[in-house]
């Protein structure tokens, strides 16, 4: 019988050695892959991300949660996805606008977007529309993600999403973020989100990924909004 | 700011003016006390002179620091080298009502209050009797904060008295708390403030309070209040010798008196405002003044104090905040070891509990930014530098994990670090609420302590035999 609570303790203390361990040993006992995945890796998060929301720990604990849960994930991906298709949060292609080089902030929504078990296709900074759209569609992207950090290459965002839906990918949601950026300029541009940190940009990505009736992935946490 | 041949020069002529000049001691009785310590004076001016080997004898004599215990009688916090403390400053006629947002007269509850508040924060090291209740008859106000205070928290408590003999009893309700009077002499309660009349005075209440602690052996900090430009030179170094001298006549005074007791080089150095007529403690070259004396403090050997930290505002407006936050990474710099300052808003008259919360957040960062540069695991830098170039980030790095969490400071809700919408999605709120908060949660946690009742009625009775109205109504704590 597999000890869940001690792999989310193991979970939560971000040891990327003995979680995947521990998740390989409840496979073997007979575990289901998503009782593993929902009770010792999920619960273990959903504790992570309750605890960063109330200060209790900080960004560094959260990425070496994170950081074992991708190590564990790495084991339990080949399962699920032969036992239920593409079990990732979803994948998300991000990057940082063209003319702006800045990539801090966005680099830390992709490594909490990573710990919540989303699939990450980080494009760097200086990305063009069509690299955007070339990359949405060659990955089949469930959201993109934009940032920017000066207010003149803020402006490229429409760009972006004008041009995502002259391509005939305006039904990918796109989320925008970084210092200049407030929600009435995403409304202003079309965009479908905007979080003002990595935590909410997190559930942000759950909220506007998830199937209506998928709790494992609406619950896990990663990050305070 | 000082190099040491001025420091000398400075204190040259401090030792001529005391030896030449004298200090007036403006109270018959004070005057022949004082002279019957080996001091001679001319009775006809009531000027008494100190010869410097007395002087030099004196600072000798004093402690270079000391500790104050709690009211159980435990080692509370020492003073001495460049341990620092913020303290509330002390003495108020009103507070800033935190409801209402209006100036009036405080009363015992609103002491009590404060004092439940002020014991829970973090980085206010000990309480003072921050402001005057007006509940209760003025003879006895002075010991009443005092008994407030104690009945409320046990830290330490920054006091004075209001009257000439106010001391005494003030000095015997202390030492109730101890096995005796000399029990108190070697564990002190409190520090008391003795202000000389500057210039170069002793008033007949300060002069017989300040003989009074020495007698008890309770720590004294001596307090001039210089006006530069009005009661004082202007620049600094002569403002440095006015101030040395008098701090330095009380504390041969509380030598020759009791050798030993702890003496800090105290002062509240202001400016005049040659068009308004007003002190500004926080002018900024009275700002000055304070910093070179604490060097000049720190030359002789002694702990030192300063009221700095405090506003000339009058309200927690952004005058307040940079005053306050000025005044105490200057004096957290100094390594003044007792800054009274923290609440107080104009000129040491009006007190403020959301102040002080704030107060002690900026006393967290005087705190934090003066702590000692050391090597912490970053060098040789190199491998660290290229874990970051491998990883684009050090967030997980182990460097960063075992010092994070002493180098990078986490502020409390008072300085707010939240974004614009972060701040509107945690409820939009201002500074005002955030205080309230935090003062509401201090109250609500607040553990009572109580003095055991046969004291606390032995207390209440010392007042209400010593009051000078018949009968006087004394209040009830507040549960």
């Amino acid at each position: 019988m597999a000890d869940y609570a001690l792999m989310n303790h193991r979970l939560f203390e971000g040891d990327r050695e003995t979680v995947p361990r521990m998740t390989e040993e409840a496979l073997a006992e007979g575990c289901p892959v998503l009782e593993v995945l929902e009770d010792g890796l999920i619960a273990g998060m959903r504790v992570v991300g309750e605890d960063f929301k109330h200060n209790r720990i900080f960004v560094p604990e959260v990425l070496l949660a994170a950081r074992a849960m991708k190590a564990a994930m790495v084991v339990l991906q080949p399962l699920l996805t032969a036992a239920d298709g593409d079990s990732s949060a979803g994948t998300i292609v991000m990057g940082t606008v063209k003319g702006d080089l800045h990539d801090i902030g966005k680099n830390l929504v992709g490594m909490m977007a990573e710990g919540a078990g989303f699939k990450i296709v980080d494009l760097g900074t200086n990305t063009s529309a069509e690299e955007f759209i070339a990359a949405a569609r060659e990955h089949d992207a469930d959201l993109l993600g934009m940032s920017a950090l000066l207010t003149t290459t803020m402006v490229y965002m429409k760009t972006v999403i004008d041009e995502m839906r002259d391509a005939g990918l305006g039904h990918i949601p796109v989320c925008i973020g970084g210092a200049p950026i407030s929600q009435s300029y995403a409304d202003e541009i079309g965009a479908s989100g905007y979080a003002a940190d990595a935590g909410s940009a997190v559930e942000l990505f759950k909220r506007l990924t998830a199937p209506a009736g998928d709790s494992a992935v609406q619950t896990a946490t990663v990050g305070g909004s | 700011m000082l190099e040491t041949p001025l420091i000398e020069r400075i204190l040259d002529e401090t030792f001529e003016v005391l030896e030449t000049t004298g200090i007036l001691i403006d109270s018959p009785e004070g005057f022949e006390r004082v002279c019957a310590l080996g001091l001679a004076g001319d009775p006809e001016s009531r000027r008494v002179r100190f010869p410097r080997a007395m002087v030099e004898q004196a600072i000798r004599s004093a402690p270079s620091g000391f500790t104050l215990y709690d009211r159980a009688g435990e080692p509370f916090t020492e003073l001495a080298g460049d341990r620092v403390h913020f303290v509330p400053a002390s003495s108020a006629l009103r507070i800033l009502d935190r409801h209402t947002g209006k100036v009036r007269e405080a009363d015992s509850a609103d002491f009590v209050e404060y004092a439940r508040v002020a014991s829970s924060l973090p980085h206010i090291a000990y309480l003072s009797t921050a402001f005057v209740p007006k509940d209760i008859p003025s003879d006895i106000a002075d010991g009443w904060r005092l008994y407030l205070a104690l009945a409320s928290s046990s830290r330490p408590v920054v006091s004075g008295a209001f009257t000439a003999y106010g001391v005494e009893r003030m000095a015997k309700m202390m030492s109730w708390f101890r096995d005796d009077r000399e029990d108190l002499a070697a564990r002190p309660l409190s520090i008391f403030t003795c202000c000389p009349s500057t210039p170069l005075r002793w008033s007949e209440d300060a002069i017989q309070n300040l003989l009074d602690c020495a007698a008890w052996g309770i720590p004294v900090e001596v307090v001039p209040v210089l006006l530069l430009g009005m009661i004082s030179p202007s620049t600094t170094v002569g403002a440095l010798v006015l101030h040395a001298a008098e701090v330095l006549s009380g504390l041969t005074v509380a030598q020759l008196v009791r050798p030993g007791t702890p003496v800090l080089f105290g002062g509240a150095p202001a400016s005049f405002h040659m068009q308004l007529m007003t002190n500004p403690m926080t002018a900024v070259e009275a700002l000055q003044v304070y910093c070179s004396y604490a060097q000049i403090a720190k030359h002789l050997g002694l702990p030192c104090q300063a009221y700095m930290g405090l506003s000339d505002s009058k309200f927690n407006d952004p005058q307040a905040g940079a005053e306050s936050g000025i005044g105490m990474f200057l004096a957290a710099l100094a390594g003044f070891n007792s800054v009274s300052g923290p609440g107080m808003l104009d000129y040491v008259n009006c007190f403020s509990l959301e102040k002080l919360v704030f107060d002690d957040e900026l006393a967290a960062h005087a705190h934090h930014f003066t702590r000692d540069v050391e090597v912490k695991g970053d060098l040789p830098t190199r491998p660290l530098l290229e874990e970051l170039v491998a990883e684009n980030h050090l967030l997980t790095a182990e460097h960063t994990l075992e010092h994070w969490p002493s180098e990078l400071y986490l502020p409390g809700p008072m300085v707010d670090r939240t974004n614009w919408d972060q701040w509107e999605m945690q409820g939009s709120k201002d500074y005002r609420e955030r205080a309230g908060e935090i003062i509401e949660t201090a109250l609500e946690d607040y553990e009572s302590a109580p003095i055991d009742p046969r004291l606390d009625a032995e207390i209440r009775e010392l007042f209400a035999s010593t009051c000078n109205t018949p009968d006087p109504d004394l209040p009830g704590l507040p549960h």
